[in-house]
């Protein structure tokens, strides 16, 4: 019968004692500080909010909703993202779009941004580059605010203006079609022009 | 049976009537043909050029559709050379079809798509461009028309031709500037024009109350009976189940009710069934009450009258199952017959019928309810604009069973303000209405969608209803109202 003395730890030693890793610690401070005192090392803290944190570009933070060359919301109310989403906290409601290129636009698009659980599902199933991740994370706020956020929200606010600006514009090709359309097939449909439903 | 004759395909053996083409045998045999133009419905045009199937013997492919099938023929549909020919077939479809399935609300139940998953090529090796054709063309009160998603397979055309013969539409121009259109100045006006919108294969017909509506996968569909007139037509009804939200009702193939179509008329009936429309609480005398309080006032209020004091009016829109269950519990209550009425529309033209499937008696049961009072020998008088019968016959209790599809009775609040006046009168009914909160007692009960039952068409043909989850839990249909009455009476002895 063999024992194994476990009652002692064998690491225990005056090197890996209280004293010796806290005087090591210490002094790691006390360089770190003593660079940064004679501006020999620059400082890794962020003074966060005063100042902010960049994260790369492709940051996949709280949603914003991409448009077209003049200003219009870019999504066609596909539903492809309230469908992949898993949370299941997009809501569209879809309408016949005054522009009769388009045809369908969402008249609602609203995200419930607390069900969200930002995996980037909407993003990844939309056809036309609708829907971003935008590169906003700092997201906190009261509990009377509005958490769902609308298609307002989604298009125009002041931190994706400010952090994606000109790429909110989607450079996907346009599904609008040309004006002549209707006039390329002689003598068909001129009775009623159509769209004025 | 010298007239059938026996084909094999893909080594399965089929007996089909002389005359079959290989298409029906094959459906008959399950086995699936792609398939554009073919409906079983309509005559056969053979112009899609999908439904390739090698013959034996024959030198090239052949159309399943317009091919009859004959004695010992040998039909393969699987073979390496059948599956390249519906590829390229496919090809040649989607040449100039838009690809607009993100915007499509035929998308996700498009026979395009779905033979493009199944039997598609994947990567087009068309280099041109696309023609260009007009889009979201207004073509008549129902649908819009997209003529570019059109593959040109004339089953529209057809449909306007055979089923409805009025011929509004037309294939115009030739080759690849081919589209389908009206004919000038003419707009598509009849009762089926949502058949066309349901034959369409692809998104060319789209129908305009449901367009943009809701995305076809969010609904489930349920196998029940359109309660629009006496025919009874099979049907589908789609509800997204998340949202308990109705949206439409599309023909079920039933050979012996209504073969493959619907009317326009029994497209709506999903209108009433949402939620915006619905009661949801009992109302005693003007007041919101618990369903347990207004079960305990009509309970109370049978106690204290003779059968000859309780007039019970029916409408034949409930399950023969209600109609039984009402005059059985009522029979045991009351000890004794109550009289019973029949209330019909008045401006009611039973009889008349347009030749295609809509009839003129706007209500789903009437010869079940027929059945139901005959068993039960039971005599009830007719209400028809002349409400005398109900009048003299001095009722202390009234129990209205109000229509379910307000719309079939255009008088109904005519109808219901004679019924307001008589002392003690209960009302069963689904829909927010002015008049029903003047009655004394007034009781929500589930729609067709939310109950099962039987509902006996004009033919005497029976169908199942199905039963979907309800819109309001509480409440409940006429038959377990009338089951709970039972036991609170028993309770109370």
């Amino acid at each position: 019968m063999a024992f194994v003395n476990v009652s002692r730890d064998p690491e225990r030693n005056f090197k890996n004692g209280y004293l010796a890793t806290s005087l090591v610690g210490m002094g790691t401070t006390l360089v770190t500080f003593a660079k940064q005192v004679f501006g020999l090392e620059e400082s890794n803290t962020v003074q966060w909010p005063e100042v902010e944190f960049q994260y790369s570009e492709r940051f996949k933070g709280a949603h914003f909703l991409t448009k077209r060359p003049d200003g219009r919301v870019r999504c066609t109310a596909c539903f492809l993202c309230a469908t992949n989403c898993p949370a299941q906290c997009i809501t569209i409601v879809a309408g016949e779009s005054p522009d009769k290129g388009v045809e369908k636009y969402p008249v609602r698009f609203e995200i419930d941004i607390l069900r969200c659980v930002f995996c980037g599902f909407c993003e990844e199933a939309c056809p036309v580059d609708a829907i971003r991740m935008g590169p906003e994370y700092s997201m906190a706020g009261l509990a009377e605010q509005k958490w769902v956020y609308t298609k307002a929200y989604l298009l125009d606010r002041e931190a994706v203006q400010r952090k994606v600006g000109e790429k909110q514009v989607s450079k996907k090709d346009e599904n609008t079609k040309h004006d002549t359309v209707e006039s390329s097939l002689p003598g068909v449909h001129a009775a009623h022009s159509g769209h004025d439903h | 049976m010298s007239n059938q004759i026996t084909l094999s395909i893909n080594n399965q053996s089929i007996s089909v009537p002389a005359g079959s083409t290989i298409m029906e045998a094959a459906q008959k045999l399950g086995v699936s043909v792609p398939h554009f133009c073919w409906h079983p419905g309509l005559s056969i045009a053979g112009v899609c050029r999908f439904c390739m199937v090698k013959v034996e013997g024959m030198p090239k492919l052949q159309i399943a559709c317009n091919t009859p099938a004959t004695e010992g023929m040998k039909v393969d549909t699987v073979s390496a050379e059948v599956k390249d020919a519906h590829k390229w077939a496919l090809e040649f479809h989607l040449i100039n079809h838009p690809l607009d399935c993100p915007i499509c609300d035929q998308a996700g139940e498009c026979e395009l798509q779905n033979y493009y998953m199944k039997v598609g090529k994947y990567q087009s090796q068309m280099e041109d461009e696309k023609v260009l054709k007009p889009k979201a063309l207004d073509v008549g009160d129902t649908l819009v028309l997209d003529t570019e998603r059109c593959i040109l397979c004339s089953r529209c055309v057809r449909f306007e031709d055979e089923v409805t013969k009025t011929s509004t539409l037309g294939i115009f121009n030739r080759g690849d500037q081919a589209t389908i259109g009206t004919y000038q100045g003419r707009k598509i006006k009849h009762n089926y024009s949502y058949n066309l919108a349901d034959i369409c294969p692809v998104g060319a017909f789209t129908a305009k109350d449901f367009r943009f509506k809701c995305r076809v996968w969010f609904l489930k569909e349920a196998k029940t009976v359109c309660p629009g007139c006496s025919t009874g037509c099979s049907v589908n009804l789609f509800q997204n189940s998340n949202q308990r939200e109705y949206y439409r009702l599309k023909p079920r193939h039933n050979a012996e009710v209504n073969g493959h179509w619907m009317c326009d008329t029994g497209r709506t009936m999903y209108e009433h069934l949402n939620a915006s429309t619905r009661l949801s609480a009992p109302l005693l005398n003007g007041e919101n009450v618990t369903f347990h309080a207004a079960l305990q006032a009509v309970s109370d209020a049978t106690k204290s009258v003779s059968a000859d004091k309780v007039a019970v009016v029916f409408t034949a829109q409930f399950t023969s199952e209600e109609y039984s269950a009402v005059l059985n519990s009522l029979k045991t209550t009351l000890k004794g017959t109550p009289k019973v009425f029949v209330w019909r529309e008045e401006t009611e033209t039973e009889e008349s019928f347009d030749g295609i499937l809509f009839r003129g008696d706007r209500n789903p049961n009437t010869r079940g309810m027929t059945e139901v009072l005959k068993q039960e020998s039971v005599g009830a008088s007719i209400l028809k604009g002349d409400f005398s019968a109900l009048a003299n016959a001095g009722a202390e209790l009234t129990l209205v069973f109000g229509p379910e599809v307000e719309s079939a009775y255009p008088s109904l609040a005519k109808a219901l303000s004679r019924f307001v006046e008589l002392k003690k009168s209960v009302y069963f009914g689904n829909t927010l209405n002015e008049v029903a909160k003047k009655f004394w007692l007034r009781i929500p009960v589930k729609t067709f969608a939310e109950k099962s039952g039987t509902f006996v068409n004009f033919n005497g043909v029976a169908q199942k209803l199905k039963a979907n989850p309800p819109v309001y839990p509480a409440v409940k249909a006429v038959d377990e109202y009338f089951a709970d009455l039972g036991k609170l009476a028993q309770s109370a002895v």
